[in-house]
């Protein structure tokens, strides 16, 4: 029998709304890079049967032109469908204190939201779907 | 046309090694309560075309029979594919600053070494059993299963 080896496998999928303006930054090569906080709801039964939402916070960082599009066509408040790994980012602080914690590195993101077309253009299709970036 | 809602989507799946024992706790109300890390590799090519590995590492919370399991089963250099939700976790530092973590909280966990459960990687010869998943709400066995060869 063939021996295995463990596989490298990080994914992460997630769906919610952005809680504020995506940021969009170029590093000083030329690559931009969009850092956004989404909110994701869990909606259960408490244990008197009463519907519960409980939100998770969870930071993403985009790459190259997904983090141009998602700078450009985001806002705080837009739903997103996000699909990515979990990374480690480590920082200073302002005293010089490491710190660290984990993020999303997205690779897919899906706008969820239909665009306002400009006059409501009537058919079936929509012309606004939304772009896969 | 009606309109949509938002799909309550939250999911990872993660393989990697616990970077330690889990540890176990139980609640006040006797809820019991698995934590452990795990590391995540990640092999990529830098610029320079060298293969290059870099870890990650990820907190995982278990719940009830699963958090038992984990610590009745699990050590320090085991694999497992960790499949559940992100959460937040928030705590205070001792000097009372407030900060905040993801974690998985894990639904499900399945043990990926072959070889029984004492020893981290101590050479002992395979025995003829494959993982059993361990899925939180149902447990794959009962306690009395001792001598299960997993």
């Amino acid at each position: 029998m063939t021996e295995l080896k463990i596989p490298n496998l990080n994914r992460v999928l997630l769906a919610g709304r952005l809680t504020r303006d995506p940021e969009l930054r170029f590093t000083p090569s030329g690559t931009a890079v969009c850092n956004f906080s989404m909110a994701l709801n869990r909606r259960f039964k408490d244990q008197a049967g009463n519907w519960q939402d409980e939100p998770t916070f969870v930071n993403v960082v985009a790459w190259q032109s997904a983090a141009e599009n998602i700078g450009k066509h985001l806002h705080k408040g837009s739903p997103v469908l996000v699909e990515g790994r979990l990374e480690s980012r480590s920082w200073e602080t302002e005293t010089g204190q490491k710190r660290n914690s984990l993020e999303v590195r997205a690779d897919n993101v899906r706008f969820l939201e239909r665009f306002e077309s400009t006059p409501a253009a009537p058919g079936p299709e929509e012309p606004s779907e939304s772009p896969d970036i | 046309m009606s309109e949509l809602r938002l799909a309550d989507l939250n999911r990872v799946f993660m393989v990697g090694r616990l970077t330690k024992d889990p540890e176990l706790r139980q609640t006040t109300n006797g809820t019991s309560v698995a934590n452990f890390t795990i590391a995540l590799n990640r092999r990529y090519k830098s610029a320079t075309g060298e293969w290059k590995d870099e870890a990650t590492y990820v907190g995982v919370v278990a719940w009830q029979k699963l958090a038992e399991l984990c610590k009745q089963y699990l050590a320090k250099g085991r694999a497992v594919l960790v499949e559940g939700k992100l959460q937040n976790r928030n705590w205070e530092t001792e000097d009372g600053q407030k900060r905040s973590t993801i974690e998985i909280r894990a639904d499900r966990i399945e043990f990926l070494d072959r070889e029984g459960r004492p020893a981290i990687g101590a050479g002992t010869p395979e025995t003829e059993s494959s993982p059993a998943p361990v899925h939180g709400e149902e447990p794959a066995f009962s306690k009395s299963d001792d001598d299960l060869p997993f």
